[in-house]
């Protein structure tokens, strides 16, 4: 339930509309437990202001604080001072009293004298003295036990309460009036039963064709909102049942208004345990795991890879995609439907380690991936779910990168032993991959497709084969040398493949 | 509970449901319901219990009409401890004698029926100053009345000076609703909101009920409290029974009519003492003169635009109404806002203050803020100590002792001791910032019209911004 000057309706009509929340709102909702996780270690003055600023962002301040009463419930405040506040007064009121403060020195010979008393600074007196009003403190913690659709949800709850805290009677039909009856009693509500009639009493959409009317005891003599919060909680039953329809007589300052409410309005009631570990993005990830693995890439995808140090805390990366060929991770991190602020404050957390590359998966639905790509091109946007083109592009800039520096490392010209071998054996002999060697110059061999082979074993593989050989045996040829490759091979050598059927065929001359 | 007949089959049953007297057998009964009507016209037929049901308020009323008829009454009403007898030390002063006795005279009860554990159903509201001993008449009015009471007072504050004062008086377990505790008692201090949403679980188990107050139960939902209560003795106090919004009227109905006014006048010089006030202007830095410009242009040019001129109240409660989904009219509010508080904190204002420190430095002061900010300015810049709503209540404590034992000589406050709580003596009081209200400002000089033991004059220094709408407030008060 939220406090009444958040309430949410539309009188357009003459009727009485609560403002549901929709997914359009989602970003909002985002933005508002961004706040809060943004300003961890920060005064409630402070976060307070950042809401009022989001405020004006939004059309709809009330919206806005509306949703902030949800998460602050999950806030955690606490003093932060050298010395506890309390002491602090005690002891520089007394000092003030003896000094008898006027002017600005008097002021500081009490805060002087007082803390030499407590053994700590006047300085760290002075803060301390009213460290512990509401606005100074800290925001500790928040553990928001929603997401953003989450948080939409109950927000839709809580307003259809709120709209019913002005209620003076209450008529509901559900498809479980047992439940409904049980709660009026343990309510202390009252109620009387009407049958309906007619069309809306044939009972095909569900719902009883009785109605319940509910009403507090002293009704009868006037119409009253004293039992507005107990019609709130008593729509969690009704809301409970599969179908429901709910129909409430409102006092709006002086006004009478019928407010209408049923299953199909966007009120669901939370299970009576809430989720107590909020798993955003399990199914983005799993789904995004399952797709990158099907993809042929040089990157190693490891899910929750060893925990990183961020300053004195430690946080675990959805997955770390390690290179085939060195020891390289890049982090990667999806975050559903988180903000700016989080995502800014994660990736400076970031920033402070070294050698840890990270790429961070937006929602895009925040609207804002852009500016944080532009801000910080580690960070991509996406939609619904993560597309794997977007995180391999980014890998192969990566990859690229990782090329480059092994092909520094390497000598211009390479001039292996073998007869015969592949650039991947090659680079893995160096410890490369192959992509690094394709500038080097190898004077004693020729590059042929994969391979590096020497010009004396092209030319006695040459002379082992002739036109019409079948492919089978020209194969067994090229393998007798180390090559498997053939088509290269073959190519370079002038010939082509007849096919014939699909695995047997004849070489011939180009 | 008391039975009249009780083996009577045809006697009316009368029971105490959730804030409600509920009637049965008031049918087959030699009575009328329509004749009972005529009394009592908020009687009315509960098809949902088939019964009659009444407001538990209406209770003594119900009594004092069935006692003059025929009918068999078997009444499970009250559910009364028995109270153990009640002598509190106080001896009355004369007014103060004068005032309870013509509150006892108020019986409705005076011609039956008697019952064993309240006697009496006075009803009525005492109006007496601030600072002249209300507690103490409310303390004998129990004390006479010997039925457990409930007494509603509206802060923290008082909830705390009333239990203290129950204890030392009475002895025993006092209640206690409110300052998150719910413990129920013979004797229970409550506030009102804690009785608001109590009242109609606990609404049968007390004889008397005493308002400190009393123009509280004018506000809208606080009216329920008294209508819940079936307590049949009722006693309302307050320094300023009428209300401009004539809400006094509807406190006449549910506590009963003022019986009794006592006059400033009549204790000045008795048991107030005198008081000179002085007007010290000040004005904005020119920082903050701009700022309040900026701001209240802001708003003045909102107001050109959308026609409201704010002469009515109804001029602002629109623009709020606006300011829920017109971001413009939400801007203005805002700036509103902040213009007032760049006045009511004004930095001069703490200049002034420093002086008027300075030609006091042996006196006691008290320091009034109109909000909790400025209260933590004054606090801060001139380490003294500082009760606000925000300050817990052991600290608010605390501060008063020592401030009324000496070992503080200043003290500095915001709204929250307006009403009632016992404030030390005081000889000079600063009052930064005082808001339009006529009831706040008489009951904040009440603080410094206590007696002093030196004789000396006390004297009040206000100090407001020139030239700016509080100036206007200011005008107003002296009107």
């Amino acid at each position: 339930m939220l406090t009444k000057d958040l309430l949410r309706v539309s009188r357009a009509g003459g009727g009485y509309h609560p403002q549901f929340a929709g997914r359009e709102h989602r970003p909002l909702a985002a933005r508002v437990i961004g706040t809060y996780q943004g300003h961890v270690g920060e005064s409630r003055g402070a976060l307070e202001e950042a809401l009022t600023e989001l405020e004006r962002e939004a059309d709809d301040f009330k919206l806005v604080r509306g949703l902030a009463a949800l998460v602050d419930r999950e806030a955690t405040f606490e003093t932060d001072a050298e010395l506890e506040p309390e002491r602090a007064r005690r002891a520089a009121f007394e000092a003030a009293e003896a000094v008898d403060v006027v002017t600005e020195d008097e002021r500081a010979m009490a805060l002087i004298r007082a803390s030499e008393s407590l053994d700590i600074s006047a300085d760290d007196l002075e803060t301390a003295l009213y460290a512990d009003l509401e606005e100074r403190q800290v925001l500790t913690a928040v553990e928001p036990r929603w997401d953003p659709d989450g948080l939409v949800a109950q927000y839709n709850l809580s307003l259809a309460q709120t709209a019913l805290f002005d209620a003076t009677e209450v008529r509901v039909r559900s498809s479980d009036p047992k439940a409904l009856i049980s709660a009026i009693k343990r309510l202390r509500l009252m109620y009387e039963i009407r049958q309906l009639e007619g069309d809306v009493a044939d009972g095909a959409d569900g719902l009883s064709e009785r109605e319940v009317i509910v009403t507090g005891p002293t009704h009868l003599f006037r119409a009253t909102r004293r039992y507005g919060t107990r019609f709130a909680r008593l729509l969690r039953t009704v809301a409970t049942a599969d179908a429901w329809h709910l129909e409430a007589t409102i006092d709006d300052r002086g006004t009478e208004q019928t407010l209408e409410l049923s299953d199909a309005d966007p009120i669901r009631v939370p299970d009576a345990e809430p989720v107590a570990e909020v798993s955003f993005d399990s199914g983005v990830e799993a789904d995004f795991a399952a797709r990158f693995s099907n993809l042929d890439l040089d990157w190693k995808l490891i899910r929750e890879p060893e925990p990183l140090a961020t300053g004195t805390r430690v946080m675990i990366p959805d997955f770390a995609f390690e290179y085939a060929h060195g020891d390289f991770r890049v982090y990667f991190e999806i975050m559903g439907f988180w903000t700016p602020e989080y995502v800014q404050k994660k990736l400076s957390q970031l920033a402070d380690l070294e050698d840890v590359a990270m790429l961070v998966a937006v929602d895009d639905s925040l609207g804002v991936g852009e500016e944080i790509t532009a801000r910080d091109h580690r960070a991509i946007p996406y939609s619904g779910t993560v597309r794997v083109k977007d995180v391999a592009d980014v890998l192969r800039e990566y990859e690229r990168q990782l090329v480059a520096e092994d092909a520094a490392q390497l000598p211009d010209t390479l001039q292996p032993d073998d007869d015969v071998i592949t650039l991947e054996a090659l680079g893995e002999r160096h410890g490369v991959s192959a992509a690094a060697l394709a500038d080097k110059a190898t004077p004693n061999h020729e590059r042929v497709g994969r391979a590096l082979v020497r010009p004396a074993v092209l030319e006695s593989i040459r002379d082992d084969l002739e036109a019409g050989m079948a492919l089978e045996d020209a194969e067994k040829v090229l393998e007798a040398d180390g090559l498997s490759d053939a088509s290269a091979v073959l190519s370079r050598l002038g010939y082509r493949v007849e096919w014939d059927g699909l695995a047997g065929g004849t070489i011939v001359e180009r | 509970m008391t039975r009249v007949s009780a083996d009577d089959a045809t006697a009316i049953d009368l029971r105490y449901e959730d804030g409600t007297i509920r009637l049965d057998g008031l049918e087959q009964s030699p009575l009328s319901p329509s004749s009972l009507q005529a009394t009592l016209p908020d009687l009315e037929a509960d098809p949902r219990t088939d019964g009659w049901r009444l407001p538990a308020g209406q209770y003594a009323a119900l009594r004092a009409a069935l006692d003059g008829t025929t009918a068999a009454i078997d009444d499970h009403v009250l559910d009364l401890e028995s109270v153990a007898p009640l002598a509190s030390a106080y001896e009355l002063r004369d007014y103060q004698q004068t005032a309870l006795e013509t509150w006892l005279a108020t019986d409705r009860w005076a011609d039956g029926p008697a019952l064993e554990s309240v006697g009496r159903a006075p009803a009525g509201v005492l109006e007496l100053p601030t600072g002249s001993g209300k507690t103490v008449i409310a303390l004998k009015a129990i004390e006479r009345l010997s039925t457990p009471t409930l007494v509603v007072v509206p802060t923290i504050d008082l909830l705390e000076q009333w239990q203290r004062e129950l204890e030392r008086e009475f002895g025993g377990q006092i209640g206690r609703f409110g300052g998150g505790e719910q413990r129920l008692e013979p004797i229970t201090v409550s506030t009102y909101d804690s009785a608001y949403l109590k009242a109609d679980s606990v609404g049968d188990r007390f004889g008397c009920v005493v308002f400190d107050e009393v123009h509280h139960l004018g506000g809208e939902g606080y009216r329920e409290i008294a209508r819940l209560l079936a307590a049949p003795a009722r006693l309302g106090l307050t320094a300023t029974f009428e209300r401009p919004d004539g809400a006094h009227e509807v406190i006449e109905d549910l506590v009963g009519p003022l019986v009794h006014r006592v006059d400033v006048d009549a204790l000045a010089g008795d048991h107030l003492a005198d008081y000179d006030i002085k007007r010290l202007e000040v004005a904005l830095t020119t920082e903050e003169r701009n700022e309040y410009e900026r701001n209240q242009d802001v708003f003045t040019s909102y107001l050109a635009k959308s026609g409201l001129d704010m002469r009515s109240g109804s001029d602002y409660q629109e623009l709020v109404k606006r300011s829920g989904n017109d971001p413009e009219a939400r801007e203005a509010l805002l700036a509103r806002q902040r213009a007032r508080e760049i006045i009511l904190s004004s930095e001069a204002k703490l200049e002034a203050l420093t002086e008027v420190l300075a030609d006091h430095r042996d006196e006691r002061i008290i320091v009034f803020t109109a909000h909790n900010d400025l209260a933590y300015d004054v606090s801060e810049r001139f380490l003294i100590p500082t009760i606000t709503h925000q300050t817990g209540a052991a600290e608010r404590r605390e501060i008063l002792e020592r401030f009324r034992e000496g070992t503080y000589t200043r003290i500095a406050t915001s709204n929250v001791l307006d009403e009632g709580v016992d404030v030390p003596d005081a000889n000079v009081a600063v009052v930064l910032s005082g808001s339009g209200s006529e009831r706040e400002f008489t009951q904040r000089l009440g603080r410094i019209l206590r007696p002093n033991p030196g004789g000396r004059r006390a004297i009040l220094y206000e100090v407001i911004a020139g030239d700016t709408s509080e100036e206007r407030i200011a005008n107003r008060r002296h009107e």
